[in-house]
C-alpha cells in the first residue's frame, strides 16, 4: 500500500472497532429484549414501554413547534456570519496594501461594512431580533 | 498510484450538478428542491476551487467567495418564500402551486 | 481604483438606503410619498447623468481589475435602466397604499434592483456578470412576493425562485468549465486568447452560460416561468422585470457573446437564430388567444426577445447592431411601461388583470384608452410608431447578414410572419377598448365611473407616449442622439 495512506490505517481500524461496538449493542439489546419478552410477555410493565426506563418522564410530544422567531434570528446570524467571509482575504492583504494603497483598502472595507451596518439598523429597528414581540 | 487530475475534479462536479439538476426536477417537494439547488451551486464551486488550484489562478477562488455569500442570501429569501407559502397552504408540494392559470 | 467608472451605482445605493432606513422614522401615513420621491430622485439623477455629470461617452475606460468598463453602450443602458426604474416607481406610488408590508422596503428593493441593472450594463468578466445577475435575481424574489396576503403573489414568487435558482446554478457551472477551458475570468481576455486552452470545456461552459441568461431574457425554450411570475407579481415589479431584467440579461448577453465569438463557437450563433425564431413564433402565437392582460405582456415580452436576439446575433457576428438594439430596447420601454402603468391603474387589488377590465375604457377615460391603444400598436409593430421602426432596424441587419448566409431568409421570413400573427392580439384589445360587445359589457363589474389619475402618473404617461410617437416619427432624431454616444464606440 502506498506510504500516504497507510498512515490512515488506525483511523481504519478505530471506525471498524466503532462501527461493530455499536451495531453489536443494538443487536445484544434487541436480541436479549426479545428473549426477555418471550419469557415474561404476560407481566410487562408500563415503564418498560417508555424511551428512558429509569430516567426522568419524557414531558410533551417529541416534535414541538419552534417559533419562528427563532428562524427569522437564524437567518440573520447566518446572513451577517456569512458575509464576514470576506473579511479573511481583506484581512490577509491589509498590512502589505496599507503601505501604498490605504485609500483602497480602507475605503472598500469601510463602504461594505457600512452596507452591512445599514441592514443592522434596519433589523434592530423592525425589531426582528426582540423575542417579546 | 495515480494522480488525481482536473478532469477527475470535474466529472465528480459534472455529476454532482446532474445530481442537484435531477433533484430538482424530479422532486415535488419545495424545500427538498431548494437541496437540489444548493447541490448545484456547491458543485460549481468544488469546480471553480479544483480550476483555481490546477491553473494557478485565484479567480475562481474569488468567485466561490461570492457565489457563497450570494447563496446565503438566496436561502434567507427562498426559504422565508417557502415558510410563507408553508403558512398559507399548510403545503409544500409544487402540485398545490396551482392558481396561476389562465 | 476609478470610482468616476461607478458613480451612478454608488449614488444609487445610497438613495435606497436612504430610503430603507428614512422609512423606519418617518409617521406612517408619509410614508406612501416614498415611490415619488425616489422616483423624482432617478429623474434628476438621470438629467444630471444626461448633461451636468461631464460623462465622456467617446472613451472606453476600464476599471476594478477590467471587471467593469463604461463606453458609449454601457452609458446608453444606464440611462435606460435609470428611466425604466422612474416609471417603475411612479407606477407604484398607487399601488404601496394597498401593500401590507413597508412602501420603504419596496422602493429600497426596486433601488437595489437597479444597481444590479447598473453593473450589469458595465459588467466586463464572469465576477461581476454572476454578482449583478444575483443582485437584479434576489431582489425579485423578495418583489414578485411581495404582496404576501396574497397566493397568486407567493406562487409566483416560488416559481421565480426555483427556476431562477436552476438558471443560477447552470451560470455558475458554465462560468466554471469556462474557466477551466481559457483559464481566465475576464472578457477581454478570452477574446485575446487564440487558440483556447481547451476548446471542449469553454463552449459547454458557455452554452451552460447562455442558457442561465436566457432565463432571464425569457427565450424559448427557457421561457416557462414568465407568464406565471408576471401574472403573479404586483404590476409595477411585473413592469420591472419585463423591462429592467430583460434588457440587464440583453446587454450581459451581448457583451458575452461579442467577446466569446470565434469561428469555433459558431455554432452557438446559429442555434441561437433557431431560438429567436421559436420565441417570435411562440410568443405571438400564444399572445393571440390570451385575455390575461399580464400574461399577454409575457408574451410579447418572449417574443421581443426574439426579435433582440437577432439583434444580439448581428452584432456577435460583426455587424453595427447597436444602434438598432438601443432604438428596440427604447421604443419597448416606453410602451411596455405604459401599458402596465394603465393596466395597474385599471385593475382593482386582489383583482385578475383580464381582458375584461378593459370593457368600455373609451367611455371611462378616455385618455386612458388612448394611451393603451398607441402603446399596444407599438408593442404589435403597426406603423408609424416606435415599435414598428425598432423591428424595421433589426430586420433590415437580417437582410446585411443573409447576404452571407442564405439560412437567414427563413428568420426573416418568420419574423415577418409573427408581426402580422401580432396584429391578432391588438385588434382582441382594440375591440374590447373600444367596441365592447353587449354581452361583454352586461356581464362587466366594473363600474362605468371615470379612473382617477395622479399627476406624477398622468406626467409619466404624457412621457410615454411622446416617446412612442417621436421615436416614430421621427427616429433620425433619436437615432443620431444614440450615434452620438455611441460613436467612438468599440467593443472591449
Amino acid at each position: 500500500m502506498d506510504g500516504q495512506l497507510q498512515q490512515y490505517l488506525p483511523v481504519l481500524i478505530l471506525a471498524v472497532v466503532a462501527i461493530a461496538f455499536a451495531v453489536g449493542n443494538l443487536v445484544a439489546s434487541y436480541l436479549i429484549g426479545q428473549w426477555i419478552n418471550r419469557r415474561r410477555l404476560k407481566s410487562i410493565p408500563a415503564a418498560k414501554n417508555i424511551p428512558y426506563e429509569c430516567g426522568m418522564l419524557p414531558i410533551g410530544a417529541g416534535n414541538n413547534r419552534l417559533s419562528v422567531k427563532f428562524y427569522l434570528v437564524a437567518m440573520l446570524f447566518i446572513l451577517f456570519d456569512i458575509e464576514v467571509v470576506f473579511l479573511y482575504p481583506w484581512a490577509v492583504v491589509y498590512r502589505e496594501m496599507l503601505a501604498e494603497n490605504a485609500g483602497l483598502i480602507f475605503g472598500s472595507m469601510f463602504s461594505f461594512i457600512a452596507i452591512l451596518f445599514v441592514g443592522y439598523i434596519y433589523a434592530i429597528k423592525t425589531q426582528a431580533f426582540d423575542w417579546k414581540v | 498510484m495515480k494522480s488525481v487530475g482536473l478532469e477527475h475534479y470535474l466529472i465528480v462536479c459534472a455529476l454532482l450538478f446532474c445530481l442537484g439538476l435531477l433533484g430538482v426536477i424530479i422532486q415535488r417537494n419545495l424545500i427538498v428542491m431548494y437541496m437540489g439547488l444548493e447541490l448545484m451551486l456547491n458543485a460549481a464551486n468544488l469546480a471553480l476551487v479544483a480550476c483555481s488550484h490546477f491553473l494557478n489562478k485565484l479567480d475562481g477562488q474569488i468567485l466561490v467567495f461570492f457565489v457563497i455569500t450570494v447563496a446565503a442570501a438566496e436561502v434567507a429569501v427562498g426559504l422565508a418564500l417557502i415558510v410563507a407559502i408553508c403558512r398559507r397552504k399548510q403545503s409544500t408540494d409544487v402540485a398545490d402551486l396551482n392558481s396561476l392559470k389562465l | 481604483m476609478n470610482l468616476q467608472l461607478i458613480t451612478l451605482e454608488v449614488v444609487v445605493t445610497l438613495i435606497g438606503a436612504t430610503i430603507l432606513l428614512g422609512s423606519l422614522w418617518l409617521p406612517a401615513d408619509k410614508r406612501r410619498h416614498l415611490p415619488l420621491v425616489a422616483a423624482a430622485a432617478l429623474v434628476v439623477l438621470l438629467i444630471a447623468h444626461c448633461f451636468a455629470m461631464g460623462v465622456d461617452t467617446t472613451t472606453t475606460l476600464h476599471g476594478f481589475g477590467g471587471g467593469i468598463v463604461q463606453d458609449g453602450f454601457a452609458i446608453c443602458l444606464k440611462r435606460l435602466f435609470l428611466a425604466s426604474a422612474a416609471f417603475v416607481l411612479a407606477m407604484s406610488a398607487p399601488f404601496v397604499e394597498r401593500l401590507r408590508a413597508g412602501p420603504g422596503e419596496f422602493c429600497a428593493l426596486i433601488l437595489f434592483a437597479l444597481v444590479g441593472m447598473l453593473f450589469a450594463a458595465s459588467a466586463n468578466d464572469f465576477v461581476m456578470l454572476f454578482v449583478s445577475v444575483e443582485l437584479i435575481t434576489v431582489t425579485f424574489y423578495v418583489l414578485t412576493s411581495f404582496q404576501r396576503h396574497e397566493t397568486r403573489s407567493l406562487e409566483a414568487g416560488a416559481k421565480y425562485l426555483i427556476l431562477g435558482g436552476v438558471a443560477t446554478g447552470l451560470m455558475v457551472f458554465g462560468i466554471s468549465l469556462i474557466f477551466a477551458g481559457s483559464g481566465t475570468m475576464s472578457l477581454r481576455e478570452i477574446s485575446k486568447l487564440d487558440p483556447l486552452p481547451n476548446l471542449m470545456l469553454f463552449n459547454a461552459g458557455l452554452l451552460l452560460v447562455v442558457a442561465g441568461l436566457g432565463f432571464k431574457i425569457a427565450i424559448v425554450p427557457f421561457q416557462l416561468w414568465a407568464p406565471d411570475v408576471y401574472q403573479g407579481s404586483p404590476t409595477p415589479v411585473t413592469a420591472f422585470l419585463a423591462v429592467g431584467s430583460k434588457i440587464a440579461g440583453f446587454a450581459l448577453l451581448m457583451r458575452l457573446l461579442r467577446h466569446t465569438s470565434r469561428p469555433e463557437t459558431g455554432f452557438l450563433l446559429d442555434a441561437l437564430a433557431a431560438l429567436a425564431a421559436f420565441s417570435m413564433i411562440y410568443g405571438s402565437l400564444c399572445a393571440i388567444w390570451q385575455r390575461q392582460l399580464k400574461r399577454l405582456m409575457a408574451y410579447i415580452g418572449i417574443s421581443s426577445a426574439g426579435y433582440l436576439l437577432i439583434g444580439v446575433i448581428a452584432m456577435a457576428k460583426g455587424f453595427d447592431g447597436t444602434k438598432a438594439i438601443l432604438f428596440y430596447l427604447a421604443a419597448y420601454l416606453f410602451a411596455a411601461m405604459a401599458t402596465f402603468t394603465v393596466i395597474g391603474l385599471i385593475s382593482k387589488e386582489g383583482e385578475d388583470e383580464r381582458s375584461e377590465i378593459l370593457n368600455g375604457l373609451h367611455k371611462r377615460s378616455p385618455g386612458l384608452a388612448l394611451t393603451l391603444t398607441l402603446s399596444i400598436v407599438s408593442l404589435a409593430g403597426i406603423p408609424p410608431l416606435a415599435g414598428f421602426f425598432g423591428k424595421f432596424l433589426l430586420l433590415q441587419l437580417l437582410l446585411e447578414m443573409a447576404v452571407n448566409n442564405a439560412a437567414y431568409y427563413w428568420l426573416l421570413g418568420i419574423a415577418l410572419a409573427c408581426i402580422v400573427a401580432s396584429l391578432a392580439f391588438f385588434f382582441g384589445i382594440i375591440r374590447a377598448v373600444y367596441w365592447p360587445s353587449d354581452v361583454a359589457l352586461s356581464r362587466a363589474t366594473a363600474p362605468a365611473a371615470p379612473i382617477p389619475t395622479s399627476l406624477p402618473l398622468k406626467i409619466s404617461l404624457a412621457i410615454c407616449v411622446t416617446g412612442i410617437i417621436l421615436l416614430g416619427l421621427q427616429p433620425d432624431v433619436f437615432l443620431d442622439l444614440i450615434q452620438e454616444t455611441v460613436r467612438a464606440f468599440r467593443w472591449q
